[in-house]
């Protein structure tokens, strides 16, 4: 007989990925909007995130809150970079940018994995940070701190960029290539510039996503693909390009997947999934939340 | 050199090499070259099929791993239940790859661009989830199934495997060539070019996506299930690998995506490049060189975005127009 403890239990763990998953498919869904590329190495950036995260406090004793101020202008820097280094020259070259990107950034998965493994072995690595065991009594519920500082940060960091899209100069600069380049072009924006932003602003975004989930669960560089996979998930069941679908779209998968875990074998779950997503792309084909 | 004469050269010069591959084996080579040809042939054939509809109408599917899996499964479960050659019933694993093609297809086909992509991705993740929950003496559940080996020495298996692997390439990108030259073809370019525009001139565009995927995941199930009896073993993790559905599009697109020669030379260089990594350096380690393939996978891909075959293209065309330059000076 399942009590409402666990359903309850559920709820709130839904809350908590969901959060993580909202804010990790936000930048994937901003780069496929503005450029139309299909970035297969999303995920493996929100693992850079983890992995600093970890370092910076197996070796320097760094608080993953304060890691923050490192990963995001790192991850800031290398979103331009992959913007002017990668994407641009290969853009310059072609008509077809989505399909070009995808080779691109599988290839670019494949360093950064490997990477990864070089750099810190294939082993599973769990964040023991000062806020590691300690939990808090929500009734009769008990939830771990981390997870709380994880749906914080997430929660925050989404806020943020949905005010930076829809009430500053750039976010709205950013809204507008998105809807019609050539006329955000002739209206006098900075195509260029924003089009660096959001690079910089989606991988920014991927990090913080990875230091949240590190805070939750532990990680391994393979990890990135099932990530990605949820990834795709979220940001196409909330419609490719709206930071409050992918929101939705993110508790909407974060619930099933930890509500569907009281009910259902762990394998089913992604089943449910799936065959979900089939049925709101079927109704609505281009997402739930894409006028 | 006159052009007659290029054109003889253009269509002997391949079928000199496919005729020099299939005698390959009777010289006795040695038995990792073998290996390496079955794999070989095998991605260029995937990949190949999977171009007719990926490449031609541009519904990019990463769920072409399913269709390799249900061949797989089919002909692995005929052979352990009924001792059926899997010679003949990889054609019975391509039709019910065929079936099932037809099936998700009039749904997922109405999708458009990533939306498509991506719902065949998550249609390649979750078949092996149903497979590995059928019942376990069907599908053999989490440990997979057993096949007998034929009773030939290795390198007679192997000879066998390679030739027919050769043969399916062949095949495929025949009839990959053929799609893309006839009217069909012409048909699915128009929809990738502009799918509204190509209603309103009278394109069926249903009917041609769906036929293309129909074909596609029929080849595919087809290899699926030569591969299921090469390896003697079926497990939902190698045969409905994730890996596999993105592998193929990638040399597809890396060879050229628009082109029937393109899977074929983007297949050839991932193949022979993965194999010189892994091993001509011996001592090179495993993560070491899946890092320089990245690298270099990005490298080609920034350089030549449109395929290899059109860089290659692009570069003829051009020493052709000098050497006619040449001609009209003197």
């Amino acid at each position: 007989m399942l009590s409402w403890y666990e359903i309850a239990h559920g709820l709130i763990g839904g809350i908590f990925v969901g959060a993580a998953y909202a804010l990790l498919s936000a930048g994937f869904s901003l780069t496929w909007g503005v450029t139309r590329v299909i970035n297969l190495a999303h995920a493996a950036f929100a693992l850079l995130g983890s992995y600093i995260t970890l370092t910076l406090l197996e070796m320097a004793g760094i608080d993953p809150l304060v890691s923050i101020v490192f990963i995001v202008p790192l991850l800031f820097l290398l979103g331009l970079g992959l913007h002017y280094f990668l994407i641009k020259p290969t853009a310059k070259r072609t008509r077809d940018i989505t399909g070009a990107s995808m080779v691109l950034c599988f290839g670019l998965y494949i360093i950064i994995e490997n990477l990864l493994v070089i750099m810190f072995k294939s082993d599973d690595r769990v964040l023991h940070s000062r806020y590691s065991d300690i939990s808090l009594a929500i009734g009769p519920i008990s939830v771990a701190l981390t997870s709380i500082i994880s749906l914080a940060i997430a929660a925050v960091s989404l806020v943020i960029i949905y005010f930076f899209l829809n009430r500053t100069y750039t976010g709205k600069a950013v809204r507008a290539v998105w809807q019609d380049r050539e006329g955000a072009m002739l209206s006098g924006i900075n195509v260029e510039g924003v089009t660096a932003i959001t690079y910089g602003l989606s991988l920014a975004t991927a990090g913080v996503a990875g230091l949240c989930l590190v805070l939750m669960y532990s990680v391994t560089p393979f990890i990135g693909f099932s990530w990605l996979v949820f990834v795709f998930l979220v940001a196409i069941m909330g419609g490719l390009g709206s930071i409050l679908g992918v929101t939705v779209g993110g508790l909407i998968v974060g619930l099933i997947v930890s509500l569907g875990s009281v009910f259902i074998p762990l394998a089913y779950i992604n089943l449910v999934l799936f065959v979900l997503l089939i049925i709101v792309l079927l109704i609505k084909p281009s997402g739930l939340f894409r006028r | 050199m006159n052009k007659k004469n290029l054109n003889i050269l253009k269509t002997a010069i391949p079928w000199a090499v496919i005729l020099l591959l299939f005698v390959f084996p009777f010289f006795k080579p040695d038995i990792f070259f073998l290996s390496v040809g079955v794999i070989l042939f095998m991605y260029i054939a995937l990949s190949s099929s999977w171009n007719i509809i990926g490449g031609y109408s541009g519904y990019m599917s990463f769920g072409h791993g399913a269709f390799f899996g249900i061949g797989a499964y089919t002909v692995a479960l005929l052979l352990i239940e009924f001792g059926y050659s899997p010679f003949i019933t990889c054609v019975l694993g391509g039709l019910l790859a065929a079936v099932f093609a037809l099936i998700v297809g009039y749904p997922v086909l109405r999708l458009k661009g990533p939306y498509f992509s991506l719902a065949t991705l998550c249609l390649g993740l979750a078949v092996p989830v149903v497979v590995i929950n059928m019942p376990n003496e069907l599908t053999g559940g989490a440990t997979g199934l057993f096949m007998p080996l034929l009773p030939v020495d290795i390198f007679v298996n192997r000879t066998i495997f390679y030739e027919i692997m050769l043969a399916l390439a062949v095949i495929a990108t025949l009839i990959s060539r053929w799609a893309l030259q006839s009217k069909f073809g012409l048909g699915l370019n128009a929809i990738r070019e502009n799918e509204s525009t190509a209603e309103t001139i009278g394109v069926d565009s249903t009917r041609l996506k769906i036929t293309a995927f129909v074909l596609s995941a029929f080849l595919v199930g087809v290899i699926g299930g030569i591969f299921a009896y090469y390896r003697t073993y079926v497990h939902t993790t190698t045969v409905f690998d994730v890996n596999l559905s993105i592998m193929i599009v990638v040399m597809a697109l890396l060879g050229g995506a628009a082109t029937w020669q393109g899977p074929v030379l983007g297949a050839t260089i991932l193949i022979i490049i993965d194999q010189i990594l892994i091993s001509a350096f011996p001592g090179l380690p495993a993560e070491l060189s899946r890092l320089i393939y990245g690298l270099i996978l990005v490298l080609v891909i920034m350089f030549m975005p449109k395929g290899i075959i059109h860089f290659v293209n692009v570069w003829l065309r051009s020493r052709a127009s000098a050497a006619g330059a040449e001609e009209v000076q003197k």
